[in-house]
């Protein structure tokens, strides 16, 4: 009787032993799976979304759905609040952030980012490689192989800042450099809008609003145009200045009927205006000129 | 010996033998099978958590895939297939991590780091600083947010101009005007101080005989080869929004080397690159030691 026992119990546990070798075997292969996946998206499974976690696979209560879900809401509410708040603080609106987990050891952490965005109407998208090395108490954070694409096609003085700051790797320079510089031209299709509605007649835009060239001319002298060539450059150091010339298109005839300086020397008298006015003032006062007004 | 007794004595230990056997191999088997049993539950259960999860995970990554796209295009919310009982859950966590991410964006491009304190009443301003892809020191600035905003209180240091800033800003209605000028220097001072650090690690050979805390002024000292001429090298860094000299400054023994146009070269070198970057090129050129 003995002897049958221990013959049945022995197949039991070779059974047993296989089946536990497989699964053991299973489960590695779907931590490791576990692994890769945690490189293409991290999860901060901390907190309420570890508990919704743990709900969503069936480790919680049927019912503790309620609390998990308020806890959750709650918590994407005041992240939305701080992404509103981050947007305006910065002046740069992000639409993705993907991140990937290249290396993650005990003190290295190596990610590559892709991060899209807006800054007004300028739209960009930077990659690049983020790490993170924890040296005693700090940790140094640096970035390498940085890649700006941006639509450069009416930017010809962004172009050479951007490529060297993909060089230089300066990520922090790039987004300060293109706030400064949507900022600016921001500044002059204010200006160029206010005086296209307050002198219709005068003032033109031939390249739109956010053109750098305003045309002024009086409708009964349609030979003689006056541009206010405004641009906005980038050095490739980052700073930005914004250079606003004016021009003449007079023809022939006319200034041979009017040779006094006013009218050829206008570029020049228009930058000493520039310097002692500002731009708005000193444009308007070019406009209230070709307006031929009476009221000064 | 009495043979009768050895031969009871003998076979009672023979008798215990087997018991003791048996009792070895016996009753141990179905304890055995139990813990076996046991294990193998454990690892199914192990098993069916991690597909779970990774199940979970899945779903998780295409959601937040087309949240992206959404935000990208500006496209109307899709209509998800309400196939899962848990599908407004797993939504919310796609978008908490989206939102998480977005937030580390704003970071780590240098945004200004926002944290309300004292129950609405201050604010807590961080400012980032980096150089050639390196972060750098982050500076903070408390405020106060009645009766009007102010500075309570910071950590920047004292050459940089704050008070001015601040008084010339138009910070009561766009914080930006204080925070980008102030941004401005403190990146500018970090670049310079990290340029100088980096002089010292790199160029032993070239002395340093001069600096000071702003970092607006660097005085050099270069050892020409072969003469072993010395040559001094100012580099004044007047504007403080700037990483590059405005006035390089050559003094030498020899009064005709500073006009030579090797040296006019250095000096637009020096103008118009990082210093720690401009001694490579000076070396390679066979200038300086």
């Amino acid at each position: 009787m003995m002897e049958k026992m221990s013959e049945e119990n022995i197949e039991d546990v070779r059974v047993l032993e296989a089946q536990i070798e497989n699964l053991q075997a299973e489960v590695a292969a779907l931590q490791r799976q576990q692994q890769d996946n945690h490189k293409d998206i991290t999860f901060h499974l901390r907190g309420h979304i570890q508990d919704a976690m743990s709900y969503v696979c069936g480790q919680k209560q049927a019912g503790e759905k309620e609390k998990v879900l308020s806890k959750l809401t709650e918590e994407v509410e005041e992240l939305e609040e701080d992404l509103k708040r981050q947007t305006q603080m910065n002046g740069i609106s992000l639409n993705s952030c993907t991140t990937k987990t290249l290396q993650s050891s005990g003190r290295q952490l190596v990610q590559q980012l892709c991060v899209s965005g807006h800054c007004s109407e300028l739209v960009f998208q930077v990659e690049f490689q983020l790490s993170e090395v924890k040296k005693g108490q700090r940790s140094e954070r640096t970035i390498s192989d940085l890649n700006v694409v941006m639509d450069t096609s009416d930017l010809q003085n962004f172009s050479s800042f951007l490529s060297g700051v993909e060089e230089s790797r300066d990520l922090l320079l790039f987004f300060r450099t293109l706030r400064t510089f949507s900022d600016r031209c921001d500044d002059r299709r204010r200006t160029f809008q206010h005086f296209q509605e307050k002198y219709p007649s005068v003032v033109s835009l031939p390249g739109g609003c956010r053109s750098a060239v305003m045309t002024l001319n009086h409708p009964e002298l349609p030979g003689c145009v006056l541009f206010v060539h405004w641009s906005v450059e980038v050095s490739r150091e980052g700073r930005v200045t914004p250079k606003i010339e004016l021009l003449t298109k007079i023809p022939e005839k006319a200034l041979q009927l009017f040779p006094s300086q006013a009218v050829s020397g206008a570029a020049e008298a228009f930058q000493s205006l520039l310097r002692i006015l500002g731009p708005e003032a000193a444009v308007e006062s070019v406009i209230m000129a070709v307006s031929l007004s009476q009221d000064t | 010996m009495d043979g009768a007794s050895t031969k009871g004595v003998l076979s009672h230990l023979s008798l215990l033998e087997v018991q003791a056997r048996s009792r070895k191999t016996q009753p141990q088997q179905p304890s055995r099978v139990k813990e076996l049993k046991a294990k193998a539950e454990a690892l199914m259960t192990q098993r069916d958590q991690l597909k779970a999860e990774i199940e979970t995970h899945k779903s998780l990554q295409k959601l937040r895939a087309s949240m992206d796209k959404q935000r990208t295009h500006e496209e109307e919310e899709e209509e998800m297939a309400e196939d899962s009982d848990n599908s407004q859950l797993l939504r919310l966590m796609a978008r908490h991590t989206q939102l998480k991410d977005l937030l580390h964006a704003h970071d780590i491009i240098g945004g200004y780091n926002i944290i309300k304190t004292r129950k609405g009443k201050g604010l807590c301003i961080s400012l980032t600083t980096a150089y050639n892809g390196v972060y750098l020191e982050n500076y903070n600035l408390e405020m106060d947010l009645k009766p009007t905003l102010r500075i309570s209180r910071d950590n920047i240091p004292p050459f940089i101009p704050l008070k001015s800033l601040a008084e010339q800003s138009n910070m009561q209605t766009d914080i930006r005007t204080l925070l980008d000028p102030l941004s401005q220097h403190l990146n500018a001072f970090a670049a310079r101080k990290q340029q100088f650090k980096l002089v010292k690690e790199l160029h032993k050979s070239v002395q340093v005989m001069e600096s000071n805390a702003l970092c607006s002024l660097l005085v050099l000292m270069f050892t020409v080869p072969r003469e072993k001429t010395a040559v001094l090298c100012s580099l004044e860094y007047t504007d403080h929004t700037r990483c590059l000299p405005t006035r390089v400054h050559f003094e030498c023994e020899d009064k005709g080397l500073p006009d030579s146009p090797q040296w006019k070269k250095n000096g637009s070198l020096l103008m118009e690159t990082p210093v720690h970057k401009a001694l490579i090129t000076m070396k390679k050129m066979g200038d300086i030691v």
